[in-house]
């Protein structure tokens, strides 16, 4: 896990018009080159050179989300140390259209990290909406700018910020018959990649606990597969249940991270099960005789929703967390599986098998509004970011050869690649933010 | 080293002049077993429709004959290894294998195959029957297969 010393200052949360705009709104933001009180070396180059490619990436990571337009920072005007804090609106005002304004400074320290500080101006009203400040090893710089990204996306949208996320996923090699899974960890923007399985047994479905530190995953190791944990700080990693004979697989994190939703099988017959990771109780939560699994908790923790084919086909249901009134949700005349309710609670994210193949949707915790986002054939497993915005899955081939990752923007729209070194499915998108 | 020199010339000693050396035991590998078992049983798989796990006519005519010859060799192992086709999202395809597996193995059970000699398994649908798409090898990939182990 990448250690990061945040100071967060004082944030200079003024009540002004600008803050909090709805997503509908799409504004436009300057995000000039970061400023430098003094160009001086560093491990990961000059301030200088950081100060460019820090807003670079700010810009991108805006661009990214579709929701908010970043112009620069290429042809915009430079500005000196002190108007990071100060800038001179009515220049701003004539040089731009846009309405919000990022400036920043990168400041080497005397202990080796560097200062990364984030501003966040309305322009059109001269005033500060949000600052925020992060001491950082110079090569965990993108970090710095990834948080610097969310802090401007959460105040113009009023959403979560979701671009300091890490995403795990099951990296695959070889031929599709004998195929090498490995679970793999990187930041959402593809940097500081990483394998956390050798490749000597199948795995398969990760899913990062809350606050990113723990990784819950299936294994086929010693021939079975089961549900294991793995620790990403400190590498351990250990089975969720080393003396059941039982098969177990589709682990979820509750949302204080202090459980797990899981399937068990044995005897023809799958349930789900809840795992308090501290006190070791475990308590079943279905009865029924069909296969009852891909539990994922709402994000107050206090309902469920899994699939089920107890009415004859793979349907979607929600059940309270103690798995009280069990519903059935899904009724669009197709298969439904891989459930996923986002951070924001508003919807939930699924697979849906039908003629057209495997397509990712959401509809409503209610089961309305259902809306499909691909068109497959093979699109499967979505997964939320945290701004609720946007959605990443496994897309594979018409022949399934190979598999890559996807996101779509939950409203439809385009849809673009993740770049991974190997093929890649099952993702993971870890909470974000305030990691 | 002298020990088994002796042993040697007694061994001579006892062997019958003229006589060619005994023949050396028939080691019969579980591959070679496996091939009399598909050869006999007709195939170590039974395949499945759509969502289910139902065994048809012919799954249970397979299941039959498998069992009469596992019933016939105590001194096998078996671990029935249920599929799913690769439409199946990825947790229901490992509960629909298991079950699967678990369908097999209950027949096995029902043909006197004694439960000690019977495992189950389910690989999902990470092991595909053949590598690309179309409906055969969808339909190739739900199955369920006998796999033999030495005990």
């Amino acid at each position: 896990m990448i250690r990061i010393a945040a100071i967060f200052w004082a944030l200079a949360l003024l009540p002004a018009a600008a803050a909090a705009q709805t997503a509908t709104t799409v504004t436009v933001v300057a995000v000039p080159p970061l400023a430098t009180p003094k160009n001086e070396h560093t491990p990961a180059g000059d301030t200088g050179a950081l100060s460019r490619q820090i807003a670079e990436v700010i810009a991108s990571d805006l661009r990214a989300s579709g929701d908010v337009v970043p112009v620069g920072p290429a042809d915009l005007k430079l500005y000196s140390y002190p108007e990071a804090t100060a800038p001179s609106f009515s220049q701003w005002r004539s040089a731009t259209q846009a309405k919000a304004l990022v400036t920043g400074f990168v400041e080497a320290r005397s202990d080796g990290r560097v200062t990364v500080g984030c501003y966040l101006h309305d322009i059109v009203a001269g005033r500060e909406l949000a600052r925020q400040g992060v001491a950082i090893a110079p090569a965990e710089w993108r970090r710095a700018a990834h948080r610097c990204a969310d802090m401007v996306y959460a105040k113009l949208t009023g959403r979560a910020g979701w671009f300091d996320a890490r995403i795990a996923y099951v990296a695959e090699s070889g031929p599709a018959l004998s195929r090498v899974k490995r679970i793999a960890v990187m930041d959402s923007d593809g940097t500081s990649h990483r394998f956390v399985t050798a490749g000597d047994s199948t795995v398969l479905t990760p899913h990062l606990s809350p606050d990113g530190n723990r990784l819950a995953y299936v294994s086929f190791a010693g021939g079975r597969p089961h549900v294991r944990l793995a620790d990403l700080s400190s590498g351990n990693d250990r089975p969720l249940l080393p003396d059941n004979p039982a098969m177990s697989f589709a682990p979820r994190f509750s949302p204080d991270g202090r459980k797990l939703v899981a399937s068990l099988a044995a005897g023809g017959n799958t349930d789900l099960y809840v795992f308090d990771l501290t006190s070791g109780a475990v308590q079943r939560l279905t009865f029924t005789p069909g296969s009852d699994t891909s539990g994922s908790f709402s994000p107050d923790g206090s309902k469920i929703v899994f699939s089920s084919d107890r009415s004859g086909t793979p349907q979607l249901y929600v059940m309270n967390a103690n798995g009280s009134a069990q519903q059935r949700i899904s009724f669009g005349g197709a298969r439904y599986g891989a459930p996923a309710w986002s951070p924001d609670g508003e919807r939930i994210a699924f697979t849906r098998s039908g003629g057209e193949g495997l397509r990712v949707g959401t509809m409503t915790p209610t089961g309305t509004d259902e809306r499909v986002l691909t068109a497959g054939p093979r699109d499967e497993g979505p997964s939320w970011s945290a701004s609720s915005r946007q959605l990443l899955f496994q897309r594979s081939d018409p022949g399934g050869v190979r598999s890559s990752l996807y996101i779509v923007p939950v409203d439809g729209g385009d849809q673009r690649a993740v770049v991974t070194p190997l093929g890649a499915s099952d993702p993971d998108w870890s909470a974000g933010g305030g990691k | 080293m002298r020990r088994t020199l002796l042993i040697g010339l007694a061994l001579a000693a006892l062997s019958p002049a003229g006589h060619a050396a005994p023949p050396p035991p028939v080691i019969i590998t579980i591959d070679m077993l496996r091939g009399e078992f598909v050869a006999q049983s007709g195939s170590d798989k039974v395949y499945f429709a759509g969502d289910s796990f139902g065994l048809d006519a012919n799954a249970r005519a397979t299941l039959a004959v498998q069992a009469n010859w596992l019933r016939l060799h105590p001194e096998i192992m078996v671990r029935v290894e249920g599929h799913a086709d690769d439409r199946t999202p990825r947790d229901q395809a490992l509960a629909i294998g298991e079950r699967r597996a678990t369908a097999v193995r209950d027949y096995l059970l029902l043909q006197g195959v004694p439960a000690w000699q019977l495992s189950v398994l389910s690989w999902g649908k990470e092991r595909p029957a053949n590598p690309g798409g179309g409906e055969m090898n969808l339909a190739l990939s739900r199955r369920a297969v006998t796999v033999l182990m030495p005990r």
